[in-house]
């Protein structure tokens, strides 16, 4: 019963959220660290109310961008491309129908994939020494570093930054305090909840409070056209297939999922069609992307519940809040534990179905949550980045570090830093360097370049990095 | 708004409404944090209050202890949790802390059981063992037994140098994971986690020896119940090297394992704190609960509790063992084998 109330909890919370523009995932389950002490009895309580919450979330999150021109979330931004158009023509409902069916079927479909066959790929951590996690750790840098970011610099000086902010604290392997300045506080590292909270929710609160609410047009002939919306998807299901397969494979390489996984979705729908016109309404350009993010989000948690490398930003704080709760992804153990496995997937697949249902009936009223000022938003997204940040030692420090966090988020996004590169990177600091460390204590420099996953990480690393110099200098090999 | 307003401001503000405040020096989700967690639970039915739990992490679970020294032990309805890396932190690393300062409510006397792989003799081949803050105790015993007695400490430390290689910065996931694929030969474990890793046969693994539990009438270490016997480490030292272990790294090996494994896990509050008895007699309450006493087993195994005051003699008898000698050669070995940065603390010595 508890587990019922808990992913329904999710659920409701997840598809309010959605809503709610600029909000999404990431900020939307900051403020489970705030609810942290109701899911210590029972950790997969938890477990199940986070996966529900980010099944309903990747649904109901379409809606903002398709009614109103404004992300709901980052992942939905390609949405907006021809959903905005479609609800300014009149057709909104039709608009919300496909992004629900889209988003239903690949969540599912897609969830049901990943979560269905994780027993299996928990064979590959055995194929997996401390070399080759190190390897795997640079390699996941490189994506998400260089694979999106057109400018290397940014690049290198977004992962260098979440490097330094993942290395303030102890040394793992010695034990000595560095980059302290002298603050006790920081004896222990700067905690993940002000790091997401400055890098990605003060940056959106900032411009939510800049940016202008568009109030959404009236869906009108909800049902008839919800019911035209599904058999869109059903007529143009390669379409809709291909956004998922995209938002899928984007979702496994670190730091990639999200926005990208929706544009190279809609770009590749866009390049499969050159003869139809894009931009104004075209019902498969909202196909091809919709799906894309809610395959994205099951795929991403493959690499963090696998190596404890977090496939997108949302994960990064599910991996912080299972660790409180004495469930620290990317170790076999988790992986043989049938509860957990039951818990993630049972929370994903059913919230996603429960969300669609619940979608259906009340799209109509819901969206009425555009109506209210930014400001509100604002206010209430503030209260939950304070209140989670405060969970950690509950002092004024708590504070300080999430305004310098803020700051330095603001910043980032100004001078186009790559967030997700410098979140990232802060995550896997300390294990990158305790797995390099290791590496040199337990093996010579020969010894771990003669271990051929090692060795082929390795390699796909520099060919990243040496791909994203030769195009930001126009250089041409050939 | 205003409802949301309102929560933010309890949630700042719950410790100081509380009945009783459990400091804890970790995060939600650790080791001891749960074992706080399990004892809080059961502990204010006895009490008939309520017992909020407040985290102090802070690197090497040292923030929260010495807030409590310097701060919160002057609230008379503050309890301490610590554990045995406190323990080893008293010794070798700068803190405020000190439990002279402090009144027991309770402690559990646990062991920790050091595993190879099965049918492996380690004599003669390097022990790569995945080390971290809290298993410099492990590390003395695994250098003890595979180079037996020898006169001095760099005399160890050439021996340990050659016979073992020790890795910083392993956790416990790791730990295992690396066992499994043979990049580390040894296992360390507590012993409810020996038994959930260890035991099934793909894992390979087979007890190479465990501390021992602390015994308060003849201040030695006794046979551990959850094993069978022979497994000890004087009993495996004995075996392996025909005398009983002696010199200056054994002398070392027992003071930390007395700090870390006499005070694993540990109730305090300030001396003279006016609910100490009562406090004492929830806890002689709750651990006769047949509820409270199955959770406790599953989470640490089937160990006494010292109640009361036999835990400040305890303590006040494992801090007459610090002398000058054995202290600093623990902090050299820190140093020298573990490479971890620590200090000598003469004033720990009891003249």
């Amino acid at each position: 019963m508890e587990y019922i109330i808990w992913l329904m909890l999710g659920t409701v919370y997840g598809t309010i959220v959605g809503v709610i523009p600029v909000a999404g995932a990431t900020i939307g389950l900051l403020a489970v660290f705030g609810m942290i002490d109701s899911f210590l009895g029972n950790p997969y309580l938890g477990v199940v109310f986070m996966t529900a919450f980010l099944g309903a979330v990747s649904s109901s999150d379409s809606f903002t961008s398709i009614l109103t021109g404004i992300p709901g979330s980052g992942s939905t931004a390609a949405s907006i491309i021809d959903g905005y158009p479609m609800a300014r023509n009149g057709q909104g409902a039709r608009a919300v129908g496909i992004a629900l069916m889209d988003s239903t079927v690949n969540g599912l479909f897609w969830g049901l994939l990943a979560f269905g066959l994780m027993p299996f790929y928990s064979k590959l951590i055995l194929f997996f020494g401390i070399p080759e996690f190190a390897a795997l750790m640079l390699l996941s840098l490189a994506c998400v570093g260089f694979i999106t970011v057109k400018n290397p610099m940014l690049s290198i000086a977004s992962v260098a930054l979440g490097l330094f902010l993942g290395m303030i604290g102890q040394d793992p392997g010695t034990g000595a305090y560095r980059f302290t300045f002298g603050w006790d506080y920081l004896a222990a590292g700067i905690q993940i909840v002000p790091i997401i909270a400055g890098l990605f929710a003060v940056p959106e609160i900032i411009d939510c409070l800049r940016g202008k609410m568009k109030k959404p047009p009236p869906m009108v002939d909800y049902w008839s056209q919800l019911k035209q919306g599904f058999s869109d998807c059903w007529q143009h299901r390669r379409d809709m297939m291909r956004g998922g397969v995209i938002g899928f494979f984007t979702g496994i390489l670190p730091g990639i999922g999200g926005s990208a996984g929706d544009m190279m979705a809609y770009g590749a729908t866009v390049a499969k069609h050159p003869k139809e016109q894009f931009g104004n309404g075209n019902v498969k350009g909202l196909i091809g992307c919709e799906g894309a993010n809610n395959a994205q989000k099951p795929a991403s948690l493959i690499p963090t519940i696998l190596f404890g490398i977090p496939g997108a930003p949302f994960a990064a704080i599910m991996m912080a809040v299972c660790i409180m709760l004495g469930l620290e992804l990317g170790t076999p153990s988790l992986l043989e534990d049938q509860k957990f496995m039951w818990a993630i997937a049972g929370g994903f697949l059913i919230s996603t179905v429960i969300s669609f249902i619940i979608c259906i009936f009340i799209a109509r009223w819901i969206v009425k949550i555009l109506e209210i000022p930014t400001w509100i938003y604002a206010a209430v997204i503030s209260t939950v980045v304070v209140w989670s940040s405060f969970q950690y030692s509950g002092t004024i420090n708590d504070l300080y570090i999430l305004v310098v966090c803020g700051i330095i988020g603001f910043f980032a996004k100004q001078i186009g830093l790559s967030r997700p590169a410098i979140l990232l990177a802060y995550v896997v600091a300390e294990k990158f360097e305790n797995y390099t460390q290791q590496s040199f204590t337990l093996y010579t420099w020969s010894e771990i370049l003669s271990r051929p996953l090692t060795l082929a990480l390795l390699i796909v690393s520099i060919l990243i990095v040496i791909n994203s110099v030769r195009k930001f200098n126009g250089i041409n090999f050939n | 708004m205003k409802k949301i307003l309102i929560a933010f401001l309890l949630s700042l503000n719950l410790p100081a409404l509380a009945e009783f405040r459990m400091i804890v020096p970790q995060a939600a989700g650790n080791g001891t944090a749960v074992w706080a967690d399990i004892i809080a639970r059961h502990l204010e039915k006895q009490l008939g209050e309520k017992i909020v739990i407040q985290h102090i992490p802070g690197a090497k679970d040292i923030s929260g202890f010495n807030e409590f020294h310097n701060k919160l032990r002057f609230d008379e309805k503050t309890i301490m949790v610590s554990h045995g890396g406190n323990g080893i932190g008293y010794l070798v690393d700068r803190v405020d802390y000190d439990y002279k300062h402090y009144d027991s409510i309770g402690m559990m006397n646990l062991n920790i059981v050091v595993g190879k792989k099965k049918g492996a003799e380690m004599q003669g081949q390097k022990a790569r063992i995945a080390g971290s803050s809290g298993q410099e105790t492990d590390g003395m015993a695994i250098a003890l037994l595979l180079c037996g007695n020898l006169p001095t400490m760099q005399t160890y430390l050439d021996c340990w140098n050659q016979n073992a290689i020790w890795v910083n910065g392993v956790k416990g996931s790791e730990r295992r994971l690396g066992f499994m694929r043979g990049e580390f030969n040894v296992a360390r474990e507590s012993v409810v986690a020996w038994f959930k890793h260890y035991t099934s046969p793909e894992s390979n693994a087979e007890i190479w020896f465990h501390h021992g539990v602390y015994d308060l009438n003849t201040r030695r270490q006794n046979e551990d119940p959850n094993f069978p016997r022979g497994y000890r480490f004087e009993t495996q030292f004995k075996n392996v090297h025909g005398v009983d272990p002696k010199g200056p790294l054994y002398d070392a090996y027992t003071l930390s394992r007395n700090f870390r494994d006499v005070l694993q896990k540990a109730l305090w509050v300030n001396k003279g704190n006016p609910n100490t008895e009562r406090l004492r007699a929830a806890l002689t309450k709750m651990i006769t609960d047949p509820e409270a006493a199955a959770a406790l087993e599953k989470d640490t195994g089937k160990y006494e509790w010292i109640i009361g005051d036999a835990g400040n003699q305890v303590v006040d008898r494992i801090r007459r063992n610090i002398t000058e000698q054995k202290l600093k050669d623990m902090v050299w070995w820190h140093e020298n084998a573990y490479k971890f940065p620590s200090v000598y603390k003469p004033e720990l010595i009891i003249k």
